[in-house]
């Protein structure tokens, strides 16, 4: 009796750790690779430098994602592993506005408020190959015009040429990716601290 | 008889504890529109905020129109005044009120390994109205709840018209276990496990996904799961067996204050009480134990008014059979056929 007792509690156990791997095997099985990409996934602003700790500190309650004005914040929903559910920014769809009521709601320290200048979500970089300025195929200024840092995060080269260059102020909101006219994207987020040189083809 | 029908009026219950179950059913599908309204009312607010209405499609134009029918007569401006309603039950801001489900806090807790008192804090309220009332969440607020017993009725049906529904009984305590090893999990794997295997949480999750971001994730999948696993295994299984929330809402309300009572001069023995409780428990065996969560189904359902509520840390032992059976009755009868024949003597 006592073995079989045991037995059974062995067999429920390991049904529950089972289920409890289902969300986590279908996530893997779902995920999309190119998604994980640094230069379509950032953090909200404020977030914790360390990825580790931002996905612990994280509890996936979607509260950033339900004030976000312009609803640029979405989340591993199918996807991540064990960062599932957690809130990411895809600049080449919407692009985070800098308001920071996301930073104002989150229940954990995941998300702390920063002034809007001391935001560090990545750096833009722009492709010189590909940009329409800088190869001389007219003129743009889109990035330019749309950063709401205004010259401190990105401006033109000279008083008369269109062909923009970042500058040390960026904070990487990625509003400038989102206006980008260039079908393959020329500028992109990349992370500061990790020195990544943009992977960009033209298509 | 004279006796019992006295005492039968001495232990009336208020007879405000039989209408509880219906105000139960109010507040959870209040709780499940709230999740569902609150998704389309930030949906709403972004379109105010872009200054859109012309450029949006014909379902878009339907929710704004909604949208801003229903909550104009309260707000005056949407983009600000909607805030102060945002989230779901597992975290969320109600009116500059931030509250947090306790698990959400125990395993952000285990799995960053930094108390974060701002956050903590969130669930004290939950916390103390759970000693107070025991595992009052499950039965009256959590969202999942609101389809598990629609899926139990469904169950009931089912097994109306012939089919074979399971109603297997395991071990409760396994759910001990299944918040031991999620919160090991949190640790190994540095993220809040629980979120993806609580039902409430994934729920309000999902239905946000659905509504806003356009379309389910992958716990969806996983309450499907659940929801077969009560249908075909057994009824409210998780909840009984494998919620992890519940197990720290029955260890919390282990020693709950607000209990409920059967009042065995007025019970008749008919079961009932334990056929409805949908957590298994045996209220005609005067068996509540923590695991009750003061869903006042059992009250509702008493023909002879014999549950009632009363305030205590422990249960009451086994009141025996209830005095308007025919066990009590039989056992009296003996009794005083006892006495009979010594007072013959």
């Amino acid at each position: 009796m006592r073995r079989r007792s045991f037995l059974q509690r062995l067999v429920y156990s390991t049904s529950v750790v089972a289920a409890g791997a289902i969300p986590f095997a279908l996530s893997r099985l779902l995920a999309p690779a190119e998604l994980l990409l640094a230069r379509r996934h950032l953090r909200p602003p404020g977030a914790l430098k360390n990825d580790g700790a931002f996905v612990a500190a994280c509890i996936g309650c979607g509260l950033c994602g339900e004030v976000c004005p312009p609803r640029c914040i979405q989340f591993h929903r199918r996807d991540g592993g064990t960062q599932v559910n957690t809130p990411y920014i895809n600049p080449e769809e919407k692009a985070c506005t800098l308001c920071g009521k996301c930073t104002e709601v989150c229940p954990t320290d995941a998300l702390n408020p920063v002034e809007r200048e001391k935001v560090d979500m990545g750096v833009a970089q722009i492709d010189r190959s590909a940009c329409y300025p800088w190869v001389d195929r007219g003129i743009c200024g889109a990035c330019v015009s749309i950063c709401p840092l205004g010259d401190q995060g990105i401006d033109f080269k000279q008083w008369n040429q269109y062909q923009p260059v970042i500058q040390q102020g960026c904070v990487g909101c990625g509003l400038c990716v989102e206006v980008c006219p260039h079908p393959s994207l020329p500028i992109g987020i990349v992370g500061r601290s990790q020195g990544r040189v943009m992977g960009h083809t033209v298509s | 008889m004279n006796n019992t029908v006295i005492d039968k009026n001495a232990h009336q219950p208020l007879f405000l504890w039989k209408h509880l179950n219906k105000l139960r059913w109010l507040s959870l599908t209040t709780v499940f529109a709230m999740l569902v309204l609150i998704p389309f009312l930030h949906v709403y607010q972004t379109f105010v905020s872009a200054h859109t209405y012309d450029l949006l499609s014909v379902s878009e134009k339907q929710i704004f129109d909604t949208m801003e029918w229903l909550s104009s007569p309260f707000i005056s401006d949407p983009e600000e005044q909607l805030d102060a309603l945002k989230g779901n039950t597992w975290s969320g801001s109600f009116g500059g009120v931030q509250l947090s489900d306790p698990l959400a806090v125990l395993g952000q807790i285990v799995s960053s390994q930094a108390f974060y008192w701002p956050f903590i804090l969130t669930a004290l309220i939950p916390v103390v109205l759970t000693v107070f009332f025991g595992r009052f969440f499950c039965g009256w607020i959590c969202p999942a709840t609101f389809l598990y017993e629609l899926n139990s009725n469904l169950g009931v049906l089912l097994r109306k018209s012939g089919l074979h529904i399971g109603n297997r009984r395991f071990d409760r305590r396994l759910k001990y276990l299944v918040l031991a090893i999620g919160l090991v999990v949190a640790v190994v794997s540095g993220s809040v496990a629980f979120a993806a295997i609580y039902p409430p949480a994934v729920i309000g999750r999902e239905i946000y996904y659905a509504i806003a971001l356009g379309g389910f994730g992958s716990g969806i999948v996983f309450f499907l799961l659940t929801l077969l696993l009560d249908l075909l295994v057994t009824r409210r299984g998780f909840c009984r067996y494998l919620c992890p929330g519940g197990a720290l809402y029955s260890l919390l309300g282990r020693f709950r204050l607000l209990r409920i009572k059967r009042i065995v001069e007025s019970c008749n023995d008919c079961a009932k009480c334990t056929a409805v409780c949908e957590f298994g428990l045996d209220p005609l065996h005067d068996q509540f134990g923590q695991e009750c969560n003061n869903c006042t189904a059992c009250i509702a359902v008493c023909p002879t008014e014999a549950m009632t509520f009363y305030f205590s840390p422990r249960d009451i032992a086994n009141q025996g059979p209830g005095h308007l059976g025919r066990k009590y009755r039989q056992q009296n009868t003996l009794i005083n056929q006892a006495e009979k024949t010594i007072d013959d003597k």
